[in-house]
């Protein structure tokens, strides 16, 4: 759905721009010639020779050129049944029904493959595919990561924002802005405002330290939050300039804290912590009066409590300082019965303190208490304006060590705008335009590349989080460009993208081996074939429990079932800890931060504490014992069996069955006597043993099943 | 021979063969069948691309492998390893708490220790204490996540999977990095995690009890029915791979589901101390039968180093209920008592098998506790000073390294950070902690940060 708004806030950013220029200073910069910091090329592809006559569209002329100018030839394309099965488990992450599968092999007319298309991308399956490579680039978590890891109930609002911004194709620039500053940006109506406020759970869920309140580390959220922009908006490892200016890429200290300073101007929805254990500051999705009208009476009980709490502490720094002096009283008395009337002080102060410390430590549970009888308003983990303020650098980052102030501006390299003098807020709005202005080299460019990356396995740059000097060159620089200038010109539109690249020929290439091309370019970085590529830990679970029938395919449009916010008492004694089984789709598990997710971690899931930018996909004898022993793969092996035998009347038709619904082809001859020799030797086994297996065929129906959820065929996709 | 065999009337090798004539199953597990039956044939390891295969150290190492004792809620120094006579001389003043133990002269060294540790503290000659470690933070989550990972703040691959990662691992069949833990300290999950390293080297859970990892027993209840299901997967994936010859991560994954078959046999035998003398046993405090308890997580550990797991941390208690003794110090007795025997046990056992030279144990903590009282009986966090110690694997025998002032408060001398501790173990392993680095977001990354220096004194 396309919002009214767009057209304003674009406005919005060609006046930002345009006042906020500067001269800016790029000599103090390192490695100032970065290839990803130069403007976005307008190139043409290749509009003769051999690559135009292979193919018309833009992405193969690219591709094409560059496999000629090194003597590597494409292999044949891949056949139908290769083709749908990639092209559901990049968009939708989940395998076509053998009905599908025939559908497409089927339809004759030219449309045929573009229609798939279409409807994967109308799928709201589509977003729930897509919005977890998102999830994964901002480390979403459904805790918060201090050391009791507070869970944050609320965030399933982020998550299916996200899912639903993918299936809605809202703008990429848009999405952006609205995670940035949703708070900060015009609204059409109510609907609208809610979804801003909640897009906005994407600058919360940074990470959370530490168990006090007092000295709350909300420099090292703050750096999670830098870091984690850097990477996924920008491609560039920004809180290595923490510290000094970065080693290798044009990021000064400088540039670090003026990037700072928005986030500091920003209040941070407070998820709850051990020594405060129940939220604060989540912003309301109701209208800002209703909420401070509900809200008013706790407000004031809070403020009443939190008074007495300020009391105690004055009176402790008091008692503390009368003490000391107490203390210091008596190494200079000489004489004795004085010196018992200031022992007796000093016993009686000493007392005091500890009675002191000990109100302020209740006092301190009962404030936390207070709060988790807040009264009930729908509310975000989200953000809204703190004090607007610039900070100082902090040496070495130490956050006690003062340097030099630094004004919030943008990155020198990217233009280094600065506020315009009107702007008396945090200024975050203007940092979301200047990071989504089409000048801007890397935004288009990173998010182009990662749209690649999840279609071919290997971005056009290998390192999608990284587009410094220490990340790799892209492969196909024009091509890139070419690819960014679209996507911007396309309307930000990721959905265009995908139907630009899947209708290319090098996308619908087949994944054979050619021994003269592997000689030449053995990583296939110029894509003279498909790539083979493991299922992800989502598209694992996700298709055992889709062709064993379990799936349950409603989204999950409320918060995980955790403990109610009044019996929160997590310590980093007891932190939070959980599993909450499903049969939705796994973007709906609940993930932590302190805990990992047992299945998710043993797949190569997202990292829940950084960003991450590809997924691995290592090969373990704990993933093989999973696929072994667990009783979740042998469940669905059963739930398979079953709709086999009870699907078709003949084992040569539950075979092939079989084989279209686990590797969405027909089996050939031998396969299928292979397959139901193995059926034979099982029962004869099963009934030998006479065991307590009540039907022994089902036990080798199941055992068939087993056997082909482990295969490689079944993992991987070509 | 099973159940099936002896009821079907014939062997299992004749078994075994009519399944291959039979049809086209089985080929490799099938030969890993035939080798286990014909004892002394060694099965066909495929050595193929193996991210875990040993790998040659930097120089030559001192120890071999690591077994990691590690104490979550911060041990008293000054109540262990590091007696006071002062502090015990100026209890009641200034807050100062003395100690319930009693310090005393053990080992031909003339070291002084309590008897908190009495059975450890006997076989202070064959250990080197390090009495001026220190770390960057005074809260438990932070230091458990410092003294495993080098970091305070950001997760980061644990000391485990830094070894795994550095020198592969000597047995196939078992994880190379294994911990075993009743519970989970602090910071969870993240002391045993590979985060950026590749997930081979991530610590492989041991939970005491019966079932104590994961996934390890076959399922299905008829005797080699997985294994006839490993040679349909076989047969399927083989005609597979003919069409992707060149593919590596097809061909590892065929090896995983061997290995895994392999590790169903090989991880529950190094679980079952039915051949244990009762002698044995008695050193580490175990009944016969036994499934948990330290002593069994310290005899478990000497048989995982035996079968060659590269790195083995034991984990005493969890986050709560630990060494953290704010309240009383006495809570201490407790938690001693269930350690104490079996870790003397495990150094007297590794030596008389001459594993303790090769074989690197390290007790750590995350930080002291305070010379002065929290509560009237207990004492706070204290990261300015504490004590760890290690043992075998190339340290100095019944040595002293490094003091902290007459009060336990501060180091006096040859202060030991958490990174200079972490870059002495990688050194005694024969790596070099400054370049034992992995390529991550951009960077470079080292278990030891930008900091660490070889504690070359403790090393024989």
């Amino acid at each position: 759905m396309m919002k009214r708004t767009t057209s304003i806030v674009c406005a919005c950013i060609l006046l930002a721009i345009a006042a906020a220029s500067r001269a800016v200073d790029t000599s103090k910069l390192i490695g100032v010639d970065l290839w990803s910091v130069k403007p976005v090329q307008h190139v043409e592809p290749p509009a003769d020779g051999e690559a135009a006559k292979w193919s018309s569209n833009p992405i193969d002329r690219f591709v094409r050129a560059a496999q000629q100018q090194r003597g590597l030839t494409p292999v044949k394309p891949a056949d139908r049944r290769t083709l749908i099965r990639r092209a559901y488990f990049d968009l939708i992450g989940l395998p076509p029904t053998p009905e599908q599968v025939a559908a497409f092999v089927n339809d004759k007319r030219d449309n045929a493959w573009s229609k798939v298309i279409d409807e994967l991308l109308a799928s709201p399956a589509y977003g729930e595919r897509w919005g977890r490579h998102w999830l994964d680039v901002v480390r979403y978590a459904d805790t918060a990561g201090d050391n009791s890891d507070y869970p944050v109930p609320q965030l399933y609002k982020y998550r299916n924002y996200v899912i639903d911004a993918f299936n809605d194709d809202k703008p990429y620039d848009q999405f952006i802005r609205e995670q940035i500053a949703g708070d900060l940006m015009p609204h059409a109506d109510d609907a609208e405002r809610r979804e801003h406020i909640i897009a906005t759970g994407y600058i919360a869920l940074s990470r959370r330290f530490g168990s006090q309140v007092k000295n709350y580390p909300q420099y090292l959220t703050i750096e999670d939050t830098i870091d984690n922009l850097g990477k996924s908006v920008l491609g560039l490892s920004i809180n290595c300039a923490r510290c000094h200016d970065h080693k290798y890429d044009p990021i000064s200290n400088d540039d670090y804290y003026a990037l700072y300073g928005f986030f500091a101007s920003t209040q941070y929805a407070f998820p709850g912590i051990e020594l405060l254990r129940a939220q604060k500051d989540f912003v309301p999705l109701i209208p800002q009066e209703q909420a401070d009208a509900k809200l008013a009476p706790f407000r004031e009980k809070i403020a009443a409590e939190q008074k007495k709490l300020d009391d105690l502490l004055g009176q402790r720094s008091k008692a503390q300082k009368e003490l000391t002096a107490a203390k210091n009283a008596r190494s200079k008395v000489k004489d004795d019965a004085d010196k018992q009337d200031v022992d007796k002080q000093v016993t009686e102060l000493t007392q005091r303190v500890d009675a002191l410390r000990k109100q302020y430590k209740k006092q301190e549970r009962v404030i936390s208490s207070a709060r988790q009888n807040k009264p009930h308003i729908e509310d975000a983990y989200g953000i809204c304006e703190g004090k607007p303020m610039d900070v100082h650098i902090q040496v070495k980052g130490n956050p006690k060590d003062k340097g030099p102030l630094a004004k919030r501006h943008f990155l020198t390299i990217l233009g280094g705008q600065t506020l315009p003098t009107e702007v008396k807020d945090s200024g975050r709005l203007q940092l979301a335009q200047w990071l989504t202005a089409k000048s801007n080299p890397l935004t288009a460019r990173v998010m182009a590349n990662r749209i690649w990356q999840h279609h071919f396995g290997v971005g056009i740059v290998a390192t999608p989080n990284d587009f410094g000097n220490r990340g790799k060159p892209p492969t196909h620089p024009k091509l890139l460009d070419y690819l960014a200038k679209r996507f911007m010109s396309d309307g930000w539109s990721i959905k265009k993208m995908h139907r630009l690249v899947m209708t290319s020929k090098t996308y619908q290439l087949a994944s054979d081996n050619d021994p003269a091309n592997a000689r030449i370019d053995p990583t296939n970085d110029y894509l003279w074939r498909a790539r083979v590529r493991r299922l992800d830990a989502e598209a694992i679970r996700d298709t055992m429990l889709a062709i064993s029938g379990k799936l349950d395919r409603q989204p999950l449009n409320e918060p995980h079932p955790f403990p109610s916010p009044d019996k929160w008492n997590f310590t980093q004694h007891r932190p939070f800890k959980a599993v909450y089984e499903s049969n939705k789709r796994s973007v709906y598990l609940m993930t932590q931060r302190i805990q990992k997710h047992p299945y998710l971690a043993l797949f190569d899931g997202a990292d829940t504490n950084a960003s991450t930018g590809q997924r691995d996909a290592s090969t373990t004898t704990l993933q093989a014992l999973y696929m072994l022993n667990d009783p979740f793969v042998h469940e669905q092996a059963d739930a398979l069996a079953a709709r086999l035998i009870d699907g078709a009347k003949q084992d040569t038709q539950r075979v092939r069955q079989a084989f279209e619904m686990v590797y969405s082809r027909e089996p050939s001859e031998g396969e299928v006597k292979m397959t139901l020799d193995y059926l034979n030797q099982i029962q004869a086994r099963y009934k030998a043993v006479g065991s307590d297996q009540a039907e022994p065929r089902r036990a080798a129906w199941a055992s068939l099943c087993r056997a082909m959820l482990r295969s490689n065929e079944f993992l991987f996709v070509e | 021979m099973s159940r099936f065999f002896q009821h079907a009337g014939y062997s299992r090798r004749d078994m075994l063969r009519s399944m291959v004539a039979g049809s086209a199953v089985m080929p490799g597990i099938l030969d890993l069948l035939m080798a286990s039956e014909s004892r002394g044939a060694t099965a066909a390891a495929a050595a193929s691309a193996n991210p875990l295969a040993p790998k040659p150290p930097h120089f030559p190492a001192r120890a071999k492998r690591v077994i990691f004792l590690f104490q979550p809620g911060g041990v008293s120094h000054v109540d262990s390893f590091d007696p006071k006579p002062k502090l015990n001389a100026m209890d009641g003043k200034d807050r100062l708490l003395g100690s319930l133990w009693k310090p005393r002269t053990w080992g031909s060294h003339g070291t002084q220790a309590t008897d908190l540790f009495p059975h450890i503290a006997a076989s202070l000659d064959d250990i080197c204490l390090i009495r001026s470690m220190h770390t960057d933070h005074n809260d438990h989550f932070q230091s458990t996540l410092g003294i495993h990972t080098g970091s305070v703040t950001f997760a980061r691959p644990s000391i485990g999977s830094w070894v795994s990662y550095g020198l592969g691992t000597m047995n196939q069949n078992l994880p190379s990095f294994m911990v075993i833990a009743p519970q989970l300290p602090y910071a969870g999950t993240q002391v045993y995690s590979n985060d950026f390293l590749p997930a081979y080297h991530q610590g492989t859970r041991v939970i005491p009890g019966p079932d104590p990892i994961r996934n390890l027993h076959p399922r299905t209840k008829v005797a080699d029915v997985q294994a006839m299901e490993l040679g349909l997967v076989e047969a399927f994936n083989k005609k597979h791979l003919g069409h992707h010859p060149t593919s590596t991560d097809l061909a590892a994954r065929i090896r995983s589901y061997e290995t895994a078959f392999r590790m169903q046999t090989e991880a529950p035998a190094a679980f079952d101390l039915s051949d244990e003398s009762d002698a044995t046993l008695a050193m580490y405090g175990l009944k016969r039968g036994q499934t948990e308890g330290y002593g069994w997580q310290c005899l478990i550990a000497r048989r995982l180093a035996e079968r060659g797991v590269r790195f083995i941390e034991l984990i005493d208690v969890g986050a709560h209920n630990n060494w953290d003794a704010h309240a009383n110090m006495a809570s201490h007795g407790p938690l001693a008592k269930n350690i104490d025997k079996p870790i003397a046990g495990l150094i007297a056992d590794l030596k008389q098998r001459g594993m303790l030279e090769e074989t690197l144990i390290v007790w750590t903590t995350e930080f002291g506790r305070t010379p002065h009282h929290d509560s009237p009986k207990g004492r706070s966090h204290h990261n300015r000073c504490f004590t760890s110690w290690l043992a075998g694997g190339g340290v100095k025998p019944g040595y002293v390294h490094g003091a902290s002032d007459e009060l336990g408060r501060n180091i006096a001398s040859d202060g030991v950070h958490t990174h200079d501790f972490h870059a002495t173990i990688l050194y005694l392993l024969g790596l070099h902690h400054e370049k034992l680095t992995y390529k991550h977001a951009g960077r470079d990354f080292r278990l030891t940060d930008v900091a660490g220096h070889v504690v070359h004194d403790v090393i024989a």
